[in-house]
This record gives structure tokens, sequence and C-alpha cells, in this order.
């Protein structure tokens, strides 16, 4: 199956990336685990809306990603132009970590983050908490790097970039500024 | 200085199991008593160990006294606190690689003999039979042995000494530090005290002090003036996100680290380690992320999935035990019961220090201190506190079901509340709506149960109220319910204005256990919690 771009992540970042770009006349397919906020109707996009699936891999080659293999699309890889990842931080497992380790598991992405555990989180509830400003390095308007080479045509936005925090008071709008920067990379 | 010349027959110190059974067992006999603790009862290792109803079997093989001990006090328990104990049996495990390192069949053999010369009633399973009973333990298991362990709610149970206590004249000051004791020559006559609350300082005189402070006993000895040798041996445990396993699991070889795992209500328990640790740090216990993995993988050992199940939260106690006087070096350490007359040991009169011992033991340990008590103070009033059942644990047919018209259709919450504070539940207003409205939905805790407990039982916190009710000990760590419980407890109180400062106290210890496992599914739970507080919120839990 071929797009114009794949969104992985049907969050509030998916869903205004998607927006926009289908105001622009390209062709979209938004993969997602689950519709889960009121606010953000995905099921009004006219745009291929593949719910309940989750990104597994993808195949990468000189800097451009060529195609996503998901759970439910056994055999059948996703093949767009461009691709928006906005998977969120960690209860959306956007990021993963275990007992050694943090990772943006579908690509491997350059991350923001101290790997001094003993500084992630604060004693105090209410102070700010470190490991919620981790996520994936953005070199500008959603643009991400695999092993410090910069990708060709994958843009990261919203929640994951480690540049927003859903916590502080204007993050939505934040989220949605991202998603709008990381659309306008798509000619 | 306040109240000055206030006379007790004897004062405890602590307000832990010891110190509460022995308020209770004093107060029993007729005493006038006064116990202080510096904090909120079971604050120390009374509310940090497994919750395991020992049935002794685990000291079966090398310290047959001990393993008599608790089988008695367990079948004791049983009895006086039914209320705080659950009846989940246990099973000792013989997994493949034990074979290998000396504890396969034979020793189980050897175990079972060895129960059986304690009193303990031990019964080898088929490993499908013991499958059966217990789904989720290890099945690569090749042998088991049924005992009667079970759980025991350690907050449950020390509340209710201190409830018994209170009803029988004894006065609690908790929040309530010991500053120095009063000395007339070559006796103990009374201790200075500071309230916490007020900072004011107070003194109060008493023919006996009962030094029952736990790892802290250390302290208040050399406040007395006399040396007790203690070491303070660190305990760490992982709570896991339900309730796994319904039968207590053990292995099968000798005592190690990490081999217990206990259900205890909602959730499950996995322990413990044992390490000594600075007298310094056991105000303040972490655990290590060695310690988790450690903790993880003989965990997994006794049952599989508790590699997939979201860990809580971590925490440790100290547990207080005691060099034997005549070994200089230290190294014979005692787990049993050392109770200690200073007046023949070193010459003081008036002081006594009652400690070792364990969570199982905590009734004999209050009766032998009661009694050295007892004869200094030429009573002689007979212990009852083997026979005489704790308030709320009356029994069954008392209780059971609450034959009150209020409790009619009870909703869930009520049903916990009979479950948590058995037939004290009757003091519970259960007659308005407003009370029956469910608080915490994890224990089910309603706001009529979270009154009575600030009403009766001593409630200043939600750190206190959790301690009484469970409130937010659940799944979600009070994720869902301390706004709401804060604002119950802030009333109740009669100090609305302290809601957000009772919230973000709870939310901070919390956080605090959470963070010692902050990877996997604990780390998104945090970033929920986080959010669910922070996001939006008029109330400012975001600086």
């Amino acid at each position: 199956m071929k797009f114009d771009t794949v969104i992985i992540g049907g969050g509030l970042a998916g869903y205004t990336a998607a927006k926009t770009l289908i105001e622009r006349g390209l062709r979209c397919a938004v993969i997602t685990e689950g519709l889960s906020l009121k606010d953000v109707p995905l099921r009004s996009l006219p745009c291929s809306l593949f719910v309940g699936d989750r990104v597994l891999s993808a195949d990468v080659e000189d800097g451009r990603v060529l195609a996503l293999h998901t759970l439910r699309l056994e055999d059948e890889p996703l093949e767009a132009d461009n691709y928006i990842l906005a998977t969120g931080k960690f209860f959306s497992k956007g990021l993963l970590v275990d007992m050694d380790r943090i990772y943006e598991p579908i690509f491997g992405l350059d991350l923001d983050a101290d790997q001094d555990r003993a500084k992630w989180f604060s004693t105090d509830f209410c102070a700010d908490q470190l490991f919620l400003h981790f996520g994936v390095k953005n070199y500008g308007g959603g643009r991400v790097a695999l092993d410090g080479v910069m990708l060709k045509n994958l843009f990261a936005a919203g929640e994951l970039l480690s540049d927003i925090s859903g916590i502080e008071e204007d993050a939505d709008d934040r989220i949605r500024k991202s998603a709008a920067e990381a659309a306008a990379n798509i000619r | 200085m306040k109240n000055i010349g206030r006379e007790f027959d004897v004062i405890v110190i602590g307000g832990g199991i010891t110190g509460a059974g022995t308020a209770r067992d004093c107060a029993l006999r007729g005493l006038k008593v006064l116990l202080v603790e510096r904090n909120d009862i079971a604050d120390g290792a009374t509310g940090r160990n497994h919750g395991l109803l020992h049935s002794g079997a685990r000291y079966a093989v090398k310290d047959s006294e001990s393993a008599a001990e608790c089988i008695k006090e367990n079948m004791i328990l049983r009895r006086i606190a039914r209320n705080c104990v659950d009846d989940t049996q246990g099973i000792f495990i013989t997994l493949p690689e034990d074979a290998d390192s000396g504890y396969g069949l034979d020793y189980q053999k050897q175990f079972i003999e060895a129960c059986h010369a304690s009193g303990i009633n031990a019964r080898v399973l088929d490993p499908k039979e013991a499958l059966r009973m217990e789904p989720s333990v290890n099945p690569r298991l090749i042998g088991a042995v049924q005992v009667p362990d079970g759980s025991v709610d350690p907050f449950r149970l020390c509340s209710a000494n201190i409830l018994d206590a209170k009803l029988h004249g004894a006065e609690i000051m908790t929040y309530t530090e010991l500053k120095s004791f009063i000395r007339e020559g070559d006796s103990i006559v009374g201790v200075r005290l500071l309230d916490k609350k007020s900072g004011e300082t107070l003194e109060c005189r008493a023919r006996v002090c009962v030094n029952a402070a736990g790892i802290w006993g250390h302290n208040v000895a050399e406040l007395a003036g006399v040396h007790v040798g203690m070491y303070p041996a660190k305990g760490a445990l992982l709570v896991f996100g339900h309730r796994v396993n319904n039968v207590v699991i053990n292995r099968c070889r000798k005592s190690a680290d990490g081999d217990i795992l206990v259900p205890g209500d909602t959730v499950t328990v996995i322990g413990t380690t044992s390490t000594k640790v600075p007298f310094e740090e056991c105000d303040n216990m972490s655990v290590t992320r060695e310690e988790v993995e450690l903790l993880l993988r003989e965990g997994c050992a006794l049952c599989p999935s508790l590699a997939q199940t979201r860990i809580l939260r971590a925490y440790a106690g100290v547990r207080p035990l005691v060099a034997a006087d005549n070994d200089p070096t230290g190294r014979s350490i005692s787990r049993g019961i050392v109770c200690l007359d200073h007046e023949t040991r070193d010459g003081l009169k008036g002081f006594i220090t009652i400690t070792g011992g364990k969570l199982m033991t905590y009734r004999l340990m209050a009766e032998w201190a009661t009694d050295a008590v007892c004869r200094k103070l030429a009573v002689t009033a007979a212990c009852t506190t083997a026979d005489k059942p704790l308030p709320g644990s009356e029994p069954e047919d008392q209780y059971k079901e609450v034959k009150l018209p209020q409790f009619a259709g009870a909703n869930l919450g009520m049903k916990a509340s009979v479950g948590r504070q058995g037939s004290m539940t009757e003091k519970i207003d259960y007659t308005s709506e407003e009370n029956r409205e469910l608080i915490c939905e994890c224990e089910q805790v309603t706001v009529g149960e979270i009154r009575y407990a600030v009403k009766e039982l001593g409630v200043t916190s939600l750190l206190d109220l959790r301690r009484r009710t469970r409130v937010g000990m659940g799944t979600c760590q009070g994720t869902y319910c301390i706004y709401k419980a804060a604002k119950v407890l802030a009333e109740a109180l009669g100090k609305p204005e302290m809601e957000q400062q009772l919230a973000e106290e709870y939310l901070s210890e919390r956080w605090k256990g959470m963070s010692a496992v902050g990877w996997g599914d604990t780390l998104r739970e945090m970033e929920f919690m986080q959010k669910v507080y922070k996001v939006g919120k008029p109330t400012s839990f975001n600086r």
C-alpha cells in the first residue's frame, strides 16, 4: 500500500499533522493503537485509518524510510514518500524504558535523555521531573536523526520530542504547533 | 513545659506492633499506660515487611524454638486477630535446580520431619496438586509441601492493639518524640517529650519505662545511659500491581533472599533481602537497583508471571536484630525475642527493653515485657492477650454480617469496611448516602470509613489514614483517589485549608517507592500520575 504520507500515532499531534496534510490534498494514512481523546475526531478525517494496529519495524536505507511493517498488515508493508512519527512519550509507548536503556522502539531514533537514573525523578512529587523532558532529539521543525545521521523523510511531532512536555500549561498549543511544523517539511 | 507531674504506671516508647501490643497487655492488666511514638503507629518495621503470617516452617530445620514459637502465635492470631488475618495457606516448593545445591527432595523429607517436630502441620503435595492449589506457581516444581501460612495486615493489627489499649484506658501520643529520660539516682522515673505538631515540651513520670522502639531502641537505650548491641538489618521488598497468587509461595531450602511471595489484600509482595546498614540510614531507607534485580529474579523462580506484572513500588524496613550480651564481636546475632531488665543487667531501675523477635511473635514479646513490668510493680494480674480477641476480631457470628439496618443493601465499599474494621464497622455511620460514597476504588474505601478513622483511630494525615484504611495502597497508588481523599480528610479534620498539603505529602511518599522501580509499566504509570495531578489543575501540584 502506498501513500503520500503515513502518520504513526493518532493523538493530538498525529491528528493535527494528518488534518494539515489532507487539507493540502495529500493522500494520508494514520496508524493508531486506539482512539482515545474526544477532542481528536480522527474518524472524521478523509484518510486511511488503521485503528488497533502497531508499527513493528521499518526499512531504512541511506537516510530514507522505505516502508513500515505493522502487526496486522503482516505481508503488506506500508510505503510513503514521507512519514510522521507522533507516538508520544512513555504512557503511549512512544518511548520504551527497561532496566538498562531508554529507546524509541520503531526506528531507534537519537534521544535527549540523561543516562544517570539518579537524576530522573525528584523526590518531591510536585517538583519538575527530569524524565518528562526526555524524548527524540529535535533538529528543528521535527527533523530527527538515527545514529547521528539526519533522516530525509521522517519527522517527529508532539510529546515524543524532548522539547515538548505534556505537563506544561501550553502543551496542547505546542503539540499542535510542532505537528504543523512537521507537516510543513513535507512538500 | 506543661503537664509536669503527669503520673503513669508505665510508659511505653514506640508505637510499632511491639509497643502497641505491650501497651494493650499492660492496660488489660489494669496498669495506667502512656504510649509515645515519634511518628505514626506502624511507621517503622511494623509497616515495612511482608505481612506474612508465618507458620514457622521457614525456621523448622535450623531453629526449632523459633518455629514452635511461630506456630503457637500463628494459631493465637487466627483466634484473637481474625479480622487482620487471611488464611491463605502456604506452600514450600522444590525446583529442579534446588536438587543441585543440596536442597532436593531429600531435604524436603528433613524439612517435613522438622515441621512436625515443631508442631507445624506440614503435608506433601503432588506437584500437580500444588499447581491446582496455586496456578501461578512455577510449573517446573518437582515437589511441594503445604503449611498453615497466611497473610496478616500489620497496619490493621497494630491499629487494633492501639485501639484496645485506648479502650482500656491507655493514653496514646503519636508524633511525640522522646527527648530524654528523667533520672533520679539509679532509677528512670519519667520522660521528657516533644510534641512535634505543637512544638511544646512536656514531662511525664512513670514507675517503669519500656523501650519498644524497634531498631531505634538502640538510641532510646543510649538516652537511658545503657547499651544494647543492635544490628540494623535492612530488608527490601517489591509490591506487584495485583494479587498474582492466592497462596503464600516459599522456596523449600535454606532461607535466602527473595524467597517468599505473599498475597496481601489486593496486591502481592516479594521479599526480602538482608543487609547490615548504618544507624543513620534507618530513618530514610531506599531500595537499590541490585536489590530490585535480585528480588525480581528470585520472585520469577517462584512465580514466572511476575516478569510480566507491573511493579507498584519498592520499600524497605529495618529488622531490630540484637547481638548476644556475651559476644563482643557481634557475630552471634539472635533473631529471637530479647527482653532486658536493665536493673539486673546494668543496675538501672525502672527501665526495660523489649526487642528482637518479629511481627509474628509481637504478642509474646508484649507478654514478656508486661510480665517484667508487673514484676517490678508487684502486680499479679495474669496475661489474657492469648485469648481475648482484638477489637474488630470478635467471633464470626458477631460481625461477619454486620446485622444493622443500615447494612441492608450494603455496597462493596461497606463490605470492604467490614473486612478491614470487622465489628468496629458498627461505629461507621452508613446512614447517609454521602458516607456510602467510594473514595478509593482499588481498596474500596468510603467517605464513612475515612470519617470514622479520623474520629476513632487518631488520623492526622493521608499517610496515617493509609495505615488505618489502606486508602491509595492499591493498583493506582492514589492516582485516581488522593485528591478526593484529601478533601474528605481535610474537612473531617476541620482544616479544609490543608487539602493540598495532605495530598502532596501522600503523593511524594508514593512517588519515592515508585521511583526505585522507575521503568517499564511503572514508569508509564508515573507519567500518567504526573499528568493527572499537574495538567490543567486550578490548584498547583506543579512547581
